[in-house]
């Protein structure tokens, strides 16, 4: 697959046909998008979220090779310096980290940076033998300006791509509101119990699926024709259009839960018979991301029409104390389950038409806190990885001699610019309609 | 106070719902006779002593050692409890001070705290929840020492616990207040569980803080003091509190009335929370609730109103996959309430939940339980006595008869009917607990 040179954000991502990629990837776009713009573009000129909620009619979005983009969430604000460690001022760090030592990185190729070794965890050398297969871009220094150090308000920004409290939809599921179908909740999957914040959307139906094989709405002791007509019974009940928001949801709710009983009714276990889901790859026991990542591999190998799904990394990242053991046993479980994804995914041959966007909500300040951990901070660190990815570092690192007047490590990319990528150069859409002031 | 117009079983079962976990029949009967202010009286008589509990005995639990259980345990409180409004304000509190990934003693130990401060004054309950190790030891406090603070805590405690995300105060404030925080390490032991923490001055910086713009050698209980005392506290708990109990928007002349309440009363919970569950606005749309029910409110309040009581360990992944692992909340935010319960798959997992329900002994519909020839409304009220006579909507009503009408026609042979008798009424049970109705309260 031919590559486009570095160092831009609209490089980020390759689109899956050619024609797209000659429209999309113009010299002036590369320069729109430019990583160099900083992050300040944003700062002004925000659309009112009324005007982007007015959505033209959805269309049907179920082309079997639709490109799919997966946003796969850390939780607790992933330390920077320590995944992704610059070798090059590694004498600087460990005089700011002190007791918190930095794990001995694996230096990757052709870069001066190294990775945090719990990440070679996992089939094909995990995630470092990803990036050596060219398959991983990392974004270090991802944040906004002027960073909200509150776990849930800087959270709540990634989610519905504002900085600013004003949205109640998050940006895929503003996303599905334009473009996405009128009656297909599998269309926006959040794989786990409930549905992902970055998921809400105004209208599009969406969906949350623990166990792709047990998904069915189905009465124990009513059974054959007795409890079909229940069950019918019940999608009626739910047939109602309440004003008040509580009873409205629980109607859609009702409804969504109906619909995905029917639509995953062909691939229910059947008693002693195959997993109709079941892949070629096998996955690591006891890792909850690795289940959720199955659970969607699974799904996204059958027509469904998912576009867009959620994950939420198991594990804190929230490393104020004991960071080194933390990451030692969650970022390498959740590199392990990334791994096995994208090798899943490969073997099942879908892997050119699914894009992964793994984040968490903030970065770790560089001076250690004495608790054997480090406190909120900015500048974090995010990738997308996929055969279609572009590989490398995609953004500046922050310097760790440069800090902020807060001693945070200076931001280099808006994570708006980077979703702005996702939507135009990945999905294929015009950013604008879903970031406000992408334009 | 102010009057609200009549009090019937709606209202008490509205009340009851919201400010507990539903009225039995007999509960909704008693206190819609004995008036208003008898019932907000019972409501609001926690005094600090354990609540008796009443109703049917759970299965053996070993909150301590067995898994799930410390759940189960909590959840026949809720079931058995005589002082609703107190276990709710438990669960209120767990919300608040969300704790979790600490050993269960621990846990337990303050779950008992806010059983015992559920309703008496604020900053006293803070200051218990602040001494005690288990939030302690989830948000770092015990182990922040002077030089290098671990600023944890002191984010929260302005961002959830006092005054809401930046509402009246800074980075500086936060970086401030994390060094007047210092110096809370490790207490007494027993048994390798950490029972309590001591201030210990040797780690704690006692140099000058500048916190809010005042300036003083302030120590960790200065700082709570200085976020009680903060002029956003009264509003912010106060619309904590109505979000709780009330899905109505808080007007401007009410909220601050109930931040006088709270304040002038020395910033005591029992009256504020009183002046809540008195306002009309609480009893709004009686005919039609409008709250989704959590669901560790769900399966406790289902559990209470069929009598079933805590019989089998299967509620502990339902109430999770719905999902509300007590104990384990999501981070120290705590849930989101509200819709957004009302996933896909949580509205699943409430239909899972009716047929572990029909599955007990008590509720379930052996073969040849019902009685044929029952028409479609004997059926029905057969129906709502088993479930405790929930609230229906007149559309489910006029689904659940018509539902029993069709199966009276797949009936076709005579040796079907009972069959068809038998189908129903599970039927119908399970609709009762796992429609849209039943979420709402």
């Amino acid at each position: 697959m031919p590559r486009i040179s570095a160092h831009a954000a609209c490089q980020d991502f390759h689109r899956a046909s050619e024609a797209s990629r000659r429209d999309v990837l113009t010299r002036r776009q590369m320069l729109k998008w430019g990583i160099g713009a900083g992050v300040t573009v944003y700062a002004a000129g925000a659309l009112p979220t009324g005007h982007l909620l007015d959505a033209a009619a959805a269309e049907a979005a179920a082309a079997p090779d639709a490109p799919v983009l997966v946003s796969v969430f850390l939780p607790g604000g992933l330390d920077l310096l320590d995944t992704l460690m610059p070798m090059e001022q590694e004498g600087v760090l460990r005089d700011l980290r002190g007791a918190v030592a930095p794990a001995a990185p694996l230096a990757l190729a052709g870069t001066s940076l190294g990775l945090h070794p719990a990440l070679s965890r996992g089939p094909g050398g995990g995630l470092q033998g990803l990036f050596d297969r060219g398959q991983v871009g990392f974004l270090p220094g991802i944040d906004y300006a002027n960073p909200n150090l509150s776990h849930f308000a800087s959270r709540a920004f990634w989610e519905t791509g504002m900085v600013s409290q004003q949205s109640v939809s998050g940006w895929l599921g503003r996303w599905l509101d334009r473009h996405g179908s009128a009656d297909n909740p599998l269309q926006g999957l959040s794989a786990g119990y409930g549905l992902s914040p970055t998921l809400r959307a105004v209208k599009a139906p969406v969906a949350s699926v623990s166990d792709a094989g047990d998904a069915q709405l189905g009465m124990w002791s009513v059974w054959g024709d007795w409890g079909d007509a229940a069950v019918r019974a019940y999608a009626a009940l739910s047939q109602s259009t309440p004003q008040a928001a509580g009873p409205a949801a629980a109607a859609r709710a009702a409804r969504l839960a109906h619909t995905v009983s029917d639509r995953l009714a062909p691939l229910r276990k059947v008693k002693d018979g195959p997993d109709p889901l079941a892949g070629p790859v096998t996955y690591p026991e006891g890792n909850d991301t690795a289940d959720r990542l199955q659970v969607l591999a699974g799904l996204l190998a059958q027509p469904l029409g998912i576009r867009v799904a959620t994950v939420d990394g198991d594990g804190s990242f929230d490393t104020h104390e004991g960071q080194a053991a933390t990451l030692e046993r969650d970022l390498g479980a959740v590199g392990e389950a990334l791994a096995t994804f994208q090798a899943d995914l490969q073997a099942r041959g879908i892997a050119d038409r699914v894009l992964t966007f793994v984040w968490s909500e903030f970065g770790r300040r560089p001076m250690a806190n004495r608790s054997g951990g480090t406190d909120h901070g900015a500048g974090g660190i995010a990738w997308v990885q996929g055969p279609r990815a572009m590989s490398g570092i995609l953004t500046d690192y922050p310097s760790l001699t440069d800090l902020d007047p807060e001693k945070n490590l200076k931001v280099t990319v808006d994570f708006r610019r980077v979703y702005s990528s996702l939507l135009g150069q990945w999905m294929g859409t015009d950013p604008v309609e879903v970031i406000p002031g992408a334009a | 106070m102010t009057r609200i117009g009549g009090w019937s079983q709606a209202h008490v079962r509205r009340v009851v719902w919201r400010a507990g976990f539903g009225a039995t029949p007999h509960e909704a009967a008693k206190w819609a006779h004995r008036g208003r202010a008898a019932t907000l009286r019972w409501l609001l008589t926690p005094n600090g002593h354990p609540a008796p509990l009443s109703g049917p005995k759970p299965m053996a639990l070993d909150p301590v050692n067995e898994y799930g259980h410390d759940m189960l345990w909590w959840m026949d409180r809720m079931v058995r409890t005589t002082r609703p409004l107190e276990e709710k304000m438990v669960l209120l509190w767990h919300d608040h001070f969300a704790t979790r990934d600490v050993d269960t003693p621990l846990m337990l130990r303050q779950n008992a705290l806010l059983r015992r401060r559920a309703l008496g004054s604020f900053p006293a309950l803070l200051r218990a929840v602040m001494e005690d190790p288990a939030l302690g030891t989830f948000l770092n406090l015990i182990g922040s020492y002077k030089d290098e603070p671990n600023e944890n805590f002191a984010r929260e405690l302005m961002e959830l616990f006092t005054l809401g995300e930046g509402n009246g105060y800074t980075e500086a404030d936060v970086r401030e207040a994390a060094r007047a925080l210092t110096g809370i390490v490790r207490g007494r032991e027993a048994g390798g569980v950490l029972l309590t923490t001591r201030f210990d001055p040797k780690n704690h910086d006692s140099g000058v803080k500048r916190i809010f713009g005042h300036r003083g050698r302030f120590g960790p209980h200065d700082v709570l003091r200085l976020c009680v005392e903060h002029h956003a506290h009264a509003e912010f708990l106060v619309r904590k509190l109505w979000s709780f109990f009330v899905d109505e928007p808080l007007d401007r002349t009410t909220r601050l009335r109930l931040q006088r309440i709270y304040v002038r009363s020395g910033h005591r919970l029992k009256p504020v929370v009183g002046a809540i569950l008195d306002h009309p606005a609480l009893y709004a749309h009686l005919g039609g609730p409008t709250m989704v029910k959590a669901p560790a409110v769900a399966i406790a309040g289902m559990l209470r109103g069929t009598r079933l009581g805590v019989r089998t360990d299967d509620w502990v992944w339902v109430t999770g996959e719905m999902g509300q692992r007590l104990f384990s909340p999501p981070s120290v935010a705590g849930w989101e309430w509200g819709t957004a319960w009302m996933s896909s798959n949580g509205m699943r997992m409430r239909f899972v939940a009716a047929n572990v329900a029909l599955s007990q002994p008590g509720l379930k519909v052996e073969d040849g339980d019902t009685p044929v020839d029952l028409e479609p409304e004997q059926q029905l009220a057969r129906a709502l006595k088993a479930i405790g006579q929930p609230w229906l909507s007149p559309r489910a009503r006029k689904g659940l008869l018509s539902l029993a009408k069709g199966y009276d026609a797949m009936a076709g042979q005579k040796w079907q009917r009972q069959v068809a008798a038998d189908m129903t009424q599970r039927a119908m049970r399970h609709l009762l607990l796992s429609a849209p109705d039943a979420q709402l309260h």
